[in-house]
């Protein structure tokens, strides 16, 4: 009854997400420039250092790199790695969730397969 | 450029309006300062920019006095709200007129950047300030604000009166002027929501104190949301400083705000939530209406 109803993350962690899910689409390729904290800064009016935090994290885990003085790019083999990371969080992130509301709801294993069986491949 | 101040007091009469306060605004960083009515949010800003006396403390821009130094003045812009009120001697002054003024007070005044955001907002220049709208008002102090090209730019609720396209139209231009300079800017504002991504520091002022001054992410980070079952909550929260209390039935909501090495104990059902910075500063602001 007390939950307050704005649960949102970081801005840090969308900012370092959104450009995830870009090079996932294929919307950012690798060895292409990615939009720089100033950029992402004015376009969608937060921090540059906010904004930094976010791009910081993923030169850390090796998804982008440094130019000096050019900017940063997209690495050799990022989308499988982010795509790697993604599958070992997969658990966590859904199937946790999912078998905590089917057990407060009584869905038992076997219906909760039964469904995943009949779903339609594009989640439609 | 480093603009500090040292145990502030300002009294008017009897009332203590500002108790002490120590500040330092930093080169290249975007602050807000929020706080409710009356908490001395503009007094603090026109004491730091020297347009008031102060009572005792000091003020000083890279070490030197602010206080009728041309010097150091020539560095800080304080864009105050303008009051429309007939009387008040400004509102019959032509928009075009109250920018010249603004001008000759602000010698790195960059004129190129006033008619562009004129024309950007379409205010009626021709027009006397008590004919304006409220929004086109606010208009006028994002102007001189930020064409004043001052190093240390303070602006006084930039925000207020302007419709919901307008606001995200000035946070983008401070976010193009704050990349492209070396500018430092403080905005005090009540529309705390949509501005907390801007603000890297936070100034929480709360009747004339600074009850928080640090980054704002880091802020946001350590503070959280416990609610469960009134016993779970309590026992999950035990040690640590309770904000904002809310209780329905069994159930209950607190904030709290981890210091160093503190943490929520673990173990107990409680579900655990992020407060984005409105939502804290009402928790830790509110305590005056419950007394």
């Amino acid at each position: 009854m007390n939950e307050i109803l704005t649960q949102e993350k970081s801005i840090y962690i969308q900012i370092k997400e959104m450009i995830e899910n870009d090079i996932l689409r294929d919307i950012l390729l690798e060895e292409e420039r990615v939009p720089s904290t100033n950029e992402l800064a004015k376009l969608y009016a937060i921090n540059p250092a906010t904004a930094a935090k976010g791009v910081n994290l993923l030169v850390d885990e090796g998804i982008l790199y440094k130019k000096r003085g050019i900017g940063m790019f997209v690495a050799q083999g990022a989308k499988s790695q982010i795509t790697a990371k993604r599958r070992k969080h997969f658990y966590d992130d859904y199937v946790k969730s999912l078998m905590a509301e089917a057990v407060s709801l009584g869905i038992t294993k076997e219906e909760l397969i039964e469904m995943i069986r009949e779903s339609k491949e594009d989640g439609e | 450029m480093e603009l500090t101040g040292k145990e502030i007091r300002k009294s008017y009469g009897k009332k203590e309006v500002l108790c002490g306060i120590d500040l330092t605004l930093e080169e290249h960083k975007i602050y807000g300062l929020i706080g409710r009515n009356g908490a001395g949010k503009t007094t603090l800003l026109s004491v730091l920019t020297a347009q008031s006396p102060l009572t005792s403390g000091s003020v000083t821009l890279d070490g030197e006095p602010v206080w009728e130094n041309k010097k150091s003045l020539s560095h800080l812009c304080f864009a105050r709200e303008i009051s429309q009120m007939t009387g008040s001697g400004i509102a019959a002054v032509k928009a075009k007129d109250y920018l010249k003024v603004a001008r000759t007070f602000c010698p790195h005044w960059d004129q190129e950047m006033a008619d562009h955001l004129i024309s950007q907002f379409h205010l009626d220049v021709k027009k006397r300030i008590s004919k304006l709208s409220k929004g086109m008002v606010s208009m006028l102090t994002i102007i001189v604000g930020l064409a004043s090209k001052a190093d240390i730019t303070i602006l006084d609720e930039p925000t207020s009166g302007l419709d919901v396209i307008a606001r995200e139209k000035f946070y983008q231009l401070l976010m193009e002027e704050y990349t492209e300079t070396n500018r430092t800017f403080v905005i005090s504002t009540h529309i705390i929501e949509e501005a907390e991504d801007i603000f890297e520091d936070v100034i929480i002022l709360d009747e004339g104190k600074i009850l928080r001054n640090e980054n704002t992410q880091e802020l946001l980070e350590r503070s959280f949301h416990v609610s469960g079952l009134a016993d779970e909550v309590d026992a999950a929260c035990a040690g640590l400083t309770v904000y904002h209390e809310e209780t329905i039935g069994r159930s209950k909501g607190v904030t709290v705000v981890l210091e160093n090495g503190q943490q929520i104990a673990p173990g107990h059902e409680v579900k655990i939530q992020k407060l984005n910075l409105q939502k804290l500063f009402v928790a830790l602001c509110e305590k005056d209406e419950e007394a």
